[in-house]
């Protein structure tokens, strides 16, 4: 048996609709055949809120072991430190879950917000928010740097507006059998943070060859000039799809990099920056001369297909 | 006489949600609802570019979100006087529909049922039925809601890449054809979907329900065979008839639908004014007219609100939301309170079918009036009929396999100038409101669906409806008020879909 808990912070419950649409494994399977005992969650609780109270006071005594502690939301800090844009019982959500976090096995952000602030924390950051253990992409949230859970783990960040379905699920999973999780640099899991959003989209062959749309609604590659920073962003978007059926690049859609501390990018979402001809970010760990070249070479060795667009995704 | 105050806070809506009640004699006499989280979404807008509210919205709630990317988009149409071709007008209302129709899955049988498992019915003859129907990851109903409202977004999906939280509207159109092999992806989904929907929600198929049109004809349907009685609307409708929710929770007798799906027939050209497949209107209670609705006549208040003081209501072009939080005054909310012709109105698929006109709806409203029955009824048969919609228009789209899904809008920036887009979410009226100055967004207002129900009280001390709705109601025991749980519910609270608020605030207990 592995118990969880899953709080709201500052949120928009996306992350748990997210979960809902989870299929492998999915939220009954986590539960029929992880033995995952939800002792709380905001959307399925069939218990009245009073359970959460007796809960929390059970947890705060140790009478009640927490395994794992979900936290979906933005920590909101505002007004003036007092967190009280996001009230519980009189006090603030921001001082609830720091006490709780010190009783869990393993803290678990589950989407942007609770990872690095995410959406709420945009300029003019009005509520003050901040993510658990990092602010953007400066380490130290509300939580120090240093911070680590009973387990010996920082909080680990499934970021993602919403997080990927699958990537909470099985993240969850993983905790409940016991399987070891290793961290990237910024505290996601490497099993689903290790691939650019670029991997696996359906217009790479465009990419490949440097063709590249200038209107939305059209076939080729969205990096050089309609703000897709698939290339650029690490998550399984386009590894496992979404809803079993797609991603947002292969609809189309260019990836905000929502994955990201920075999301949601203070620049025109839908307008790639460049100089000269060439994306200012460029693909991770890329040259920019050996880029230049390579794309000019690529562009000349374009088949017509590829350069007429003719091929479907 | 004994006067007390209690709390209530409820789990199981989209956020938490927190009411204060006073009790004379264990009957509501006055009723406050909470709104206490804020997020400041319409600061967080300004100076943007105007598309990148295509981004940001959708974030206002975790289950509307394709309805938020509507409004966007249609408000920037709206400003940049931008024609939409007929497909993208049919993937829009396909994307919106499939939204809907989960949400109204979830909302039933997630978020409603599960109160008739509550151990106060243990004693009921209803108590083992709904146990077995009902009970979270155990009922066989609420297991069903769960797989199928989780199939019904791979259509969204399809078009938009995912759900939650994508941005495939964009002005002018969507970002993806209807290809035949979506098409038939969609259909095999929406097929699968009607199946269960058919065996397990009505118990009959979907055409000999829609054929239903009067109140008598649906109690007469409901007992005709065991199969009726014991699907999940009729196991839903028995119950709730059973603890009496068809006498309680009326609320404000006024009701606004901006209309649902613009009409693709109308499409092509821009118009400022949209035909819908379901029409708008205001429904006067006092009159019992449905009169045409006007975006114009809605303003909002904040006088109960934490925002900065204005007096009066504003309409949302001239809307302001400077928030000034006042926990030790009298004021009790991150809501607006929003009035449609200086009236108190709810919004939701009640309102929606009545100013449509539907004549099931219709009947059982004549008949009865609009209860917390009635209401959460309403939404699920408005899935029967999405789910009918739904197949017309893949049939529609299969059959112009190269329609335009996008005009590329002659200009590649929204000019300024100030537009709105109005969209039917699945909890009621949604609007944006969008001024733009100098090439960003200078002010952005948002009254969602819940902003309208849960509305507090205006500057004139009239109550919102679902504080209106608790009101004169006689509580069988303050401790357990279970029968304000069903009342709540039936409203469909969403309480991230109100943007300024979230979350709950004291002790409560609806049930211990």
């Amino acid at each position: 048996m592995t118990t969880l808990l899953w709080l709201q912070t500052g949120s928009c419950g996306g992350d748990t609709m997210s979960l809902l649409c989870a299929d492998s494994p999915s939220l009954e399977e986590l539960v029929d055949e992880y033995s995952i005992e939800m002792l709380w969650q905001p959307s399925l609780s069939i218990e009245p809120t009073s359970r959460l109270d007796t809960l929390i006071e059970a947890i705060i005594a140790d009478q009640q072991a927490l395994d794992i502690l979900c936290i979906e939301g933005s920590i909101i800090t505002g007004p003036n430190g007092s967190g009280m844009y996001d009230p519980y019982r009189g006090r603030s959500k921001m001082s609830l879950v720091r006490e709780l976090v010190e009783k869990a096995e393993y803290v678990v952000a589950m989407g942007t917000c609770s990872s690095y602030g995410g959406v709420h924390a945009a300029p003019p950051n009005p509520t003050d928010c901040l993510g658990l253990q990092f602010d953007k992409q400066s380490p130290g949230g509300l939580l120090p740097s240093e911070w680590r859970s009973r387990k010996g783990l920082p909080v680990i960040n499934i970021s993602g507006c919403p997080a990927h379905p699958n990537a909470m699920t099985k993240t969850l999973a993983m905790l409940a059998s016991g399987l070891p999780i290793e961290l990237d640099h910024i505290n996601r899991p490497k099993a689903f943070f290790n691939t650019t959003v670029h991997q696996g989209c359906t217009r790479n062959e465009y990419h490949e060859y440097d063709v590249e749309d200038t209107e939305f609604g059209d076939k080729a590659c969205m990096f050089f000039n309609l703000g897709c920073q698939g290339p650029v962003t690490m998550a399984i978007c386009n590894t496992e799809l979404w809803n079993g059926r797609s991603s947002k690049t292969r609809a189309g859609v260019p990836c905000f990099g929502c994955t990201s501390p920075e999301f949601p990018l203070t620049q025109d979402l839908f307008l790639t920056e460049k100089i000269g001809t060439i994306p200012v970010h460029l693909p991770l760990g890329v040259e920019r001369a050996n880029y230049m070249a390579y794309k000019s070479l690529a562009h000349d060795a374009a088949p017509d297909r590829v350069l007429n667009k003719t091929m479907d995704h | 006489m004994t006067r007390r105050t209690i709390q209530i806070d409820l789990n199981r809506v989209e956020g938490d949600l927190d009411f204060q009640l006073e009790l004379e004699d264990n009957k509501v006499v006055d009723a406050r609802c909470i709104g206490s989280l804020y997020r400041g979404f319409e600061q967080i807008l300004l100076s943007r570019k105007p598309k990148d509210s295509l981004v940001i919205t959708p974030r206002i709630c975790g289950i509307c979100g394709t309805a938020q990317l509507n409004a966007a988009v249609l408000a920037l149409e709206n400003i940049g006087h931008i024609p939409v071709p007929p497909a993208a007008i049919r993937i829009r209302n396909l994307c919106l529909m499939a939204e809907t129709v989960q949400s109204d899955l979830r909302q039933s049988f997630m978020f409603f049922t599960a109160d008739f498992c509550h151990s106060k019915y243990v004693d009921r003859p209803f108590y083992e039925k709904a146990r077995t129907a009902f009970l979270p990851f155990k009922g066989w109903v609420h297991r069903g809601a769960l797989e199928y409202s989780r199939q019904m977004v791979e259509i969204i999906a399809l078009f938009g890449g995912q759900w939650p939280h994508s941005s495939y509207m964009l002005p002018g159109g969507v970002t993806t054809p209807a290809s035949n092999r979506h098409i038939i992806d969609s259909l095999s989904i929406l097929n699968k979907l009607t199946r269960w929907f058919e065996q397990a929600v009505i118990g009959t198929d979907l055409d000999s329900w829609l054929a239903i049109q009067s109140a008598d004809e649906f109690f007469t349907w409901l007992t005709a065979k065991d199969a009726h009685a014991d699907s999940a609307i009729g196991l839903f409708t028995l119950i709730s008839r059973d603890i009496g929710l068809q006498d309680v929770g009326f609320g404000t007798p006024h009701m606004i639908s901006y209309g649902a799906y613009d009409d693709p027939d109308d499409a092509g050209t821009f118009s400022p004014h949209r035909k819908h497949l379901f029409r708008s209107g205001f429904l006067n209670g006092d009159t019992g007219n449905i009169e045409p609705f006007e975006q114009a006549e809605i303003t909002e208040h904040v006088r109960y609100s934490w925002f900065q003081p204005y007096s009066g209501g504003r309409h949302p072009f001239q809307g302001q939301t400077i928030p000034d939080y006042q926990p030790h005054s009298d004021r009790y909310t991150w809501c607006k309170a929003p009035r449609y012709q200086n009236k108190v109105v709810q919004t939701g698929p009640l309102a929606d079918a009545l100013i449509d006109g539907e004549p099931l709806i219709r009947s059982l409203y004549q008949a009865e009036g609009g209860n917390a029955w009635l209401r959460q009824f309403a939404r699920l048969h408005r899935t029967a009929r999405l789910l009918h919609k739904m197949r017309e228009i893949l049939h529609e789209l299969a059959a112009q396999p190269n329609a335009p899904h996008m005009i590329t809008p002659n200009e590649k920036e929204i000019p300024d100038g100030e537009g709105f887009g109005l969209v039917t979410a699945a909890r009621g009226a949604l609007g944006h409101w969008v001024q733009i100055t100098d090439g960003v967004i200078s002010r952005y207002q948002v009254v969602t669906p819940t902003a309208w129900n849960a509305s507090p009280k205006d500057s004139e001390g009239r109550h919102g409806h679902w504080e209106s709705s608790l009101l004169g109601l006689t509580v069988e025991d303050p401790d357990d008020p279970v029968e304000i749980g069903h009342i709540i519910r039936s409203h469909d609270p969403c309480l991230v879909c109100t943007v300024h608020l979230l979350d709950t605030g004291k002790p409560m207990t609806v049930w211990p």
